[in-house]
């Protein structure tokens, strides 16, 4: 799908208030007006808020806060473990009505998409209402919709007002509206990048629009000049409905619960996160030919250390025993924080052959009538017919991974 | 040592002996090439312990004199040099004289290098292998088997057996048969008069290519000889050594299969043709796979596919279809390695399932046979 360039579009950017908490508000209407959070692990120290809802937030209480903190600020806050299937389902309702606008669409992660409604009959701003209206009616969850001319414009705008907002910033609203914000608040700009920026005397978003561009380009590279060009209104990324059919990495990281030096309490967590790596793997049907390894050592310092293998692996032993060959050559013996595994060099499956082998082909074969049967049913009821189960369908007692946001977009995939 | 020699044999021997020697080697001498010169010719040797040759060059031959002025002794000379030298000498006499300071003259024309020999006493001994137990093959028909067979060796270390082609002799046939574990080649001749037993051997595949290179077209036979450890082709004027490769070779008559579900009979060029082009847009990161597709009963879709490059899809039309209808993956390089083997106008194809290895065969000959695995696609 391409769009039609060389002409002003008029993107949406749909962003869900609270997803989480506001999907369990829907469930359970006795929880509206209360404050609620939604937490990895209540029992341990890594238990942190995922989200909260505005009545919690109003308290103080903050994502990523450890949930001991959270307790402090709001005693009667009501803690719950995440129900992954509800907000999968929530979600894959929420993008198959914008789909039926338009095939435009852009799913970003879980709860926020893109829309390019260019195409699209009739008054924008109407059609913003009438989705936020059908959202919130089918399904009782608010959001907040930006219209621009761009995406980074449109995401800008949707964060305006919350919840239930909808704002639309033109390139001509730039001065007024995006200008003042302190630079952090930019979208694309982290916590990091902040702190550098103000340290050449860039506060806010005008700042960085004027901002002299050879200073930028050495203190950030190629990203210096992004972030430039955004802050003056500027972004030509297309709205990209296949955009979820990229993905070059899978991986998992895990804080532990105290640091430590204990390479049997590490070797576990390794092994944890392969298992990780490799569910998450076998749900996109993809496999990976390089390992990475991530440590965080005591003092926050990161190192990354990769191995790149002579073939395609999927399973568990083979990302764990990378993983543990880079950890016996890498690690300086400092207590460790946390640990992250990646599959990187990732591909779908389908897209990679195997060579059959001569001396193990029958084992292979008893699959083969099973896989045939499969095909001819796919071929006559849809691709959809059959999937390889996970034999944990995401459980909502297993602890909140991040990816988890972003693998839900595999239901887009398809 | 000393002897006049005509350069053209010099030169053709020297090219053969240099075959065996590698310039890495754990034996410095073997870097050299060994002249022995005695009163009824001359024998260059060169080896590099998995391969030895030895080239001889007769002092008369057909009322042809090739060597004269013998003095009889040895030397070993740097084979790099020596043979540079050779090829570039101006006259068509050349003589090489060693003084027993190992001091080597080489005199063409006007033409005087002296070169640093070695002594040949430190020149390891080729073991000698005896000839009556022994095979005899025309020259054409081994250097068929050879080449139908050899590419389909594996090239990698991780099971050292599979580098070889498996040779074997057994009621009077005798059986060639190459496999990396993804596709198999086996070639196989009737022997009528053997004064032999059975042999078993798994000859390095490197050594085949090399003896093929060396062996020329002719219709005369070369004895192959075995012993424990060595295999012996001796041919007219010319000796080629090999190591045999220690191990089991694995039983692969049991893995190709007896029946057929899909049966397509093609010209063999015609397909070949196709396959090639389809795998230009079937490339190495993909395996080089491509997919073939049975259309009725006379029509067959192949179709060559990278994502990030483009696709070619070409219909061919086949002599007929037997059986199943059949979608199957496999690499296009093996199929043409396998096609180019055939040595025959028209093949027969034996598909056994997608997931099952395929047999082709020329379509009246039985004596040859190529089996690939498929691939699978998901």
């Amino acid at each position: 799908m391409s769009i039609q360039k060389n002409k002003a579009r008029i993107i949406f950017h749909i962003d869900m208030n609270c997803f989480y908490a506001s999907v369990e508000m829907a469930y359970n209407t006795d929880l509206k007006g209360k404050p609620v959070a939604i937490a990895g692990n209540p029992e341990e120290r890594k238990g942190i808020i995922v989200t909260s809802s505005y009545e919690a937030r109003a308290k103080g209480v903050k994502t990523t806060m450890p949930l001991w903190q959270a307790r402090k600020l709001c005693p009667n806050l009501i803690v719950m473990r995440p129900n992954f299937e509800r907000y999968r389902a929530a979600s894959n309702e929420i993008f198959r009505m914008l789909f039926q606008i338009t095939p435009y669409v852009e799913p970003v992660s879980i709860d926020e998409g893109y829309m390019d409604v260019t195409e699209v009959e009739g008054n924008p701003v109407e059609l913003a209402y009438r989705i936020q209206n059908d959202i919130m009616n089918n399904l009782d969850i608010p959001c907040s919709i930006g219209i621009a001319p761009n995406k980074f414009l449109a995401k800008m705008a949707s964060d305006m007002k919350k919840p239930l907002g909808i704002t639309i910033l033109r390139k001509r609203d730039i001065e007024k509206k995006l200008w003042p914000l302190p630079v952090e608040e930019m979208y694309g700009v982290g916590s990091k990048t902040a702190e550098k920026l103000r340290a050449m005397d860039v506060k806010t978003i005008k700042d960085l629009a004027y901002k002299d561009e050879y200073m930028l380009k050495q203190a950030f590279g190629i990203n210096g000049q992004r972030l430039k060009s955004r802050a003056n209104g500027k972004d030509l990324r297309p709205v990209d409905p296949d955009a979820v059919h990229d993905f070059k990495s899978i991986g998992s990281s895990q804080t532990l619960p105290h640091d430590t030096t204990d390479e049997k309490e590490i070797f576990h967590l390794i092994d944890v996160l392969s298992d990780n790596v490799e569910r998450r793997l076998k749900r996109k049907e993809a496999a990976g030919r390089s390992i990475q390894l991530m440590i965080r050592y005591h003092d926050r310092k990161t190192i990354t250390r990769s191995k790149k293998l002579p073939s395609y692996i999927e399973y568990k032993e083979d990302i764990k025993n990378t993983a543990l060959e880079l950890w016996t050559k890498n690690w300086n013996t400092e207590p460790v924080r946390l640990i992250g595994v990646t599959v990187q060099d990732v591909i779908e499956k389908k897209n990679l052959a195997e060579q059959l082998d001569l001396f193990t082909y029958e084992k292979e074969e008893k699959k083969d009538k099973l896989y045939s049967t499969i095909q001819q049913l796919s071929n006559k009821y849809g691709k959809e017919t059959f999937k390889k189960l996970n034999n944990e369908e995401e459980k909502d007692s297993e602890f909140l991974r991040t990816s988890f946001q972003k693998d839900f977009l595999d239901d887009f995939r398809k | 040592m000393k002897f006049v020699i005509q350069r053209n044999q010099l030169i053709a021997s020297v090219q053969d002996v240099m075959k065996a020697i590698s310039s890495r080697t754990a034996i410095p001498i073997l870097t050299g090439i060994k002249i022995d010169a005695r009163n009824h010719g001359i024998t260059l040797t060169g080896s590099d312990s998995d391969i030895s040759i030895e080239s001889y060059i007769p002092a008369e031959e057909e009322e042809m004199v090739y060597v004269e002025e013998i003095t009889e002794g040895s030397i070993v000379l740097q084979a790099k040099y020596f043979s540079e030298i050779v090829r570039k000498l101006p006259e068509q006499t050349v003589e090489i004289e060693a003084d027993s300071n190992l001091q080597v003259t080489i005199r063409s024309g006007k033409a005087e290098f002296n070169l640093n020999g070695q002594d040949a006493e430190e020149y390891p001994h080729l073991p000698k292998l005896q000839t009556d137990n022994s095979l005899e093959l025309p020259t054409a028909v081994l250097k068929s088997m050879i080449k139908q067979t050899v590419f389909a060796v594996s090239t990698m270390e991780t099971r050292p057996i599979l580098t070889g082609v498996n040779v074997t002799l057994k009621d009077n046939k005798l059986l060639f048969t190459a496999t990396d574990s993804h596709r198999l080649a086996v070639r196989e001749m009737n022997i009528e008069t053997v004064n032999m037993e059975e042999i078993n051997v798994v000859i390095p595949g490197k050594s085949l290519n090399e003896l093929n290179k060396i062996l020329d077209d002719t219709d005369e036979n070369v004895e192959i000889s075995v012993t424990n450890n060595q295999v012996l082709f001796r041919a007219k004027h010319l000796n080629f050594l090999s190591r045999i490769l220690d191990g089991n070779y694995p039983e692969t008559s049991r893995l190709i299969p007896d029946q057929s579900k899909t049966t397509i009979h093609v010209k063999t060029k015609e397909l070949l043709n196709t396959i090639d082009r389809a795998s230009l847009l079937a490339k190495e990161e993909h395996n080089n796979v491509v997919r073939l597709t049975t259309k009725g009963n006379d029509l067959v879709e192949i179709i060559g596919n990278s994502p990030e490059i483009g696709k070619v899809t070409e219909e061919i039309a086949v002599s007929s279809i037997e059986g199943e209808e059949l979608k199957i993956s496999f690499s296009s390089k093996y199929m043409m390695d396998a096609l180019k083997a055939m040595e025959a106008d028209e093949v027969k194809i034996d598909f056994t399932g997608a997931m099952r290895p395929f047999i082709i065969r020329p379509e009246h000959d039985g004596s040859i046979l190529q089996l690939i695995l498929p691939v699978r696609t998901y």
